[in-house]
């Protein structure tokens, strides 16, 4: 019997990743151009030779256009994703690793930074008509300022950055709207390219892996060998980089195929709905929403949907813990 | 203590709420070109002359306060900064939004709030009853999976997590080529509430609305429910592990008994943060649903208030949306410690 489980297991792993390896392949094979649309065979049934897979109101090709489809996700999506997922793991691991206390700095460059911000706001005109020169003068003024500052006992004792704080409150700002209207309003305010939709994306997503980054590294934080190599002396980043990463990366790395399912899902939505990306990327859900204008043609919902729903089956089924 | 309480429940939403509208609100004022809508308008009016379209367009953004700066300070390269007062856009907008005046469309001239009420008669029973329909459904299909049979149990978690991968769009257009299709099974309409129609006595009403809201509102459930029973049903399966439940047991209770009385209270406190989100997210939700079955609620009027970069409208139905988020999370932590005492605010 455990046998058996088992064998089903691997098997549905590895139709789950034949069937994003032939995605990928897809995507790869498809041409980027834009084909001409057949205007003799508009709205046209599946498994009819020229177009096995029907044709859409418009004319265009339903399989052509699954193809290039496949090519947005993996130009948009995964992108977005692994962004989201960089993001978030970075804020996380900072938060949990420094909470609000860990992170101190002294005095003396608290100092010069905020003296650097001021200059900066204060200088603005001539930051304007001479860059280079009054850039270069505020760092070394504000840098001086620092190092003298730093002589003394009173610079160099610490005050703490409340880092955690700072992005729980970021947190809960960006958890304030759902993340399809948030999305929609700003795509709303200006078209994004298809660049501009993997930022806003990764900068709307990033909550959720951030969150389970934090809790992932509050948790490893207190282990004994964390400890041991603070005690060593370790500086900050090599205890992060060499003692705590190596324990929490999976978590991440578990998350990256929920990641992508949730941003082609979000994607696609945009896209049916005419909001994301410009009109002339193609995408599944742009395919989909054909069914608006020939209400009849089943087609045109079946394959993008059946593709949509076996990719994101099948990045479920990869993100399931290996047993 | 009391005042941090305080400022975590109550204060830290409504700071990131505002927050979160102003930024919005500051985008769309700053990033898109003020006299678009206007020379919209204008230039479908061809007998107006070039400098007289200059000057109307001047009188049309005095009227709607377009002409002032943006905010209380503003940045010129060659002036550099100045304190503009209380007299810009971000400031009247804010004292006008405390006032619940939302503002007037750019497309229609109408109130926003006007428009926004007209669309909650819409989607505030698609939104209701699909939360409380998938509430329900919650509820009794997580607790029906544990009195029935293990394999049978294991099939429906397999075939929910199937339903979890389709997104919300598809299901909707799925359940509309199925039964709203007149070559296939044309059981209901696939668009509109039928409230045009004249002919309908005043009790005839409620049925017919519910039989044009039934595939909205099927779709919305369908895609709302799968989270729910998966995590209730993985809570139940560890609070039935517990020694209280061996308790009841012994004491004679029934398999049912023990789930409802027993355990479901404390395994519904997981659950609690997801239903907080649930009528938020319907309301995203509705986006969708609306636009495809084109029915004049919520959801189709931000899309097409971002279709059309109506921004006014826009904005209010943000504000109507953060605002039901906060509520929503303070009602779940009234919840929560109505359901566990031993939780402390």
């Amino acid at each position: 019997m455990k046998q058996m489980q088992r064998f089903c297991q691997n098997w549905h792993r590895a139709l789950a990743l034949f069937w994003l390896t032939s995605v990928v392949v897809a995507a790869l094979l498809a041409t980027s151009t834009v084909l001409v649309p057949d205007l003799l065979h508009t709205a046209s049934p599946p498994f009819l030779s020229p177009h096995w897979l029907g044709t859409d109101p418009q004319g265009f090709d339903v399989a052509y256009a699954l193809l290039q489809g496949a090519r947005t996700i993996l130009y948009v999506s995964i992108p977005a994703a692994a962004l989201t997922l960089l993001l978030g793991g970075a804020l996380g691991s900072a938060a949990g690793y420094w909470s609000n206390t860990g992170l101190r700095v002294a005095r003396s460059w608290w100092i010069a930074s905020g003296l650097l911000v001021a200059g900066c706001i204060g200088l603005a005109t001539q930051l304007y008509a001479a860059f280079l020169v009054t850039s270069g003068s505020l760092l070394t003024g504000c840098g001086l300022i620092g190092w003298l500052l730093h002589q003394s006992t009173w610079g160099r004792r610490p005050w703490a950055f409340p880092i955690d704080a700072l992005i729980a409150g970021l947190i809960v700002l960006l958890d304030s709207i759902p993340l399809l209207v948030l999305v929609l309003v700003v795509a709303a305010i200006q078209q994004p390219s298809a660049g501009g939709l993997v930022l806003l994306m990764t900068l709307t997503c990033w909550t959720t892996p951030a969150r389970l980054m934090r809790a992932a590294t509050l948790r490893t934080r207190e282990l004994a060998h964390v400890e041991a190599a603070r005690a060593a002396g370790l500086s900050d980043w090599q205890v992060l980089r060499r003692h705590i990463w190596p324990l929490t990366w999976p978590v991440v790395m578990l998350r990256l195929p929920l990641t992508i399912a949730l941003l082609i899902g979000l994607e696609t939505t945009l896209s049916f709905l005419g909001v994301g990306l410009p009109p002339e990327t193609p995408s599944w859900g742009r395919l989909l929403a054909g069914i608006r204008q020939s209400p009849a043609a089943w087609w045109l919902i079946l394959w993008p949907g059946a593709a949509l729903v076996l990719t994101t089956l099948s990045l479920h089924q990869l993100s399931r813990k290996k047993q | 203590m009391k005042a941090r309480t305080a400022w975590r429940y109550l204060g830290r939403p409504i700071v990131a709420a505002w927050l979160v509208v102003s930024i919005l609100f500051l985008l769309t004022r700053a990033v898109s070109n003020n006299t678009s809508f206007i020379q919209a308008t204008l230039e479908a009016d061809s007998r107006l002359q070039l400098a007289e379209r200059e000057q109307l367009t001047q009188q049309l953004l005095h009227r709607s306060g377009l002409d002032r700066p943006l905010f209380y300070v503003s940045f010129h390269p060659i002036t550099g900064w100045q304190w503009q007062g209380i007299h810009n856009q971000y400031h009247a907008w804010a004292s006008r939004l405390l006032h619940a005046d939302l503002g007037l469309s750019y497309r229609s001239q109408n109130p926003v709030s006007e428009l926004l009420v007209e669309a909650l008669r819409y989607t505030l029973p698609l939104t209701v009853l699909a939360a409380l329909l998938s509430l329900g459904l919650g509820l009794g299909v997580a607790t029906g999976l544990h009195l029935t049979s293990p394999p049978r149990r294991t099939a429906v978690l397999t075939a929910l997590q199937a339903l979890q991968a389709a997104p919300l769009f598809l299901i909707a257009t799925g359940l509309l080529l199925l039964f709203a299709n007149p070559d296939f099974l044309d059981w209901f309409p696939s668009f509109g509430l039928g409230t045009e129609e004249e002919t309908t006595a005043w009790w005839q009403l409620p049925g017919r609305q519910l039989y044009y809201l039934a595939l909205p509102v099927f779709s919305l459930v369908l895609v709302s429910t799968p989270p729910l029973i998966i995590q209730l049903d993985g809570a139940l399966q560890q609070e039935l592990q517990q020694l209280y439940v061996v308790t009841a047991r012994a004491k004679g209770a029934s398999q049912r008994q023990v789930i409802w009385r027993h355990a479901l209270r404390n395994a519904f406190l997981p659950t609690l943060t997801l239903l907080s989100e649930l009528l938020p997210n319907l309301v995203a939700g509705a986006v969708v649903v609306e636009v495809l079955f084109a029915l004049p609620g919520m959801g189709r009027l931000l899309a097409e208030a971002a279709a059309t970069q109506d921004h006014p409208v826009l904005l209010g139905g943000v504000v109507l949306i953060v605002v039901t988020r906060v509520v929503a999370q303070l009602l779940a932590d009234g919840a929560y410690r109505l359901a566990d005492p031993r939780i402390r605010l």
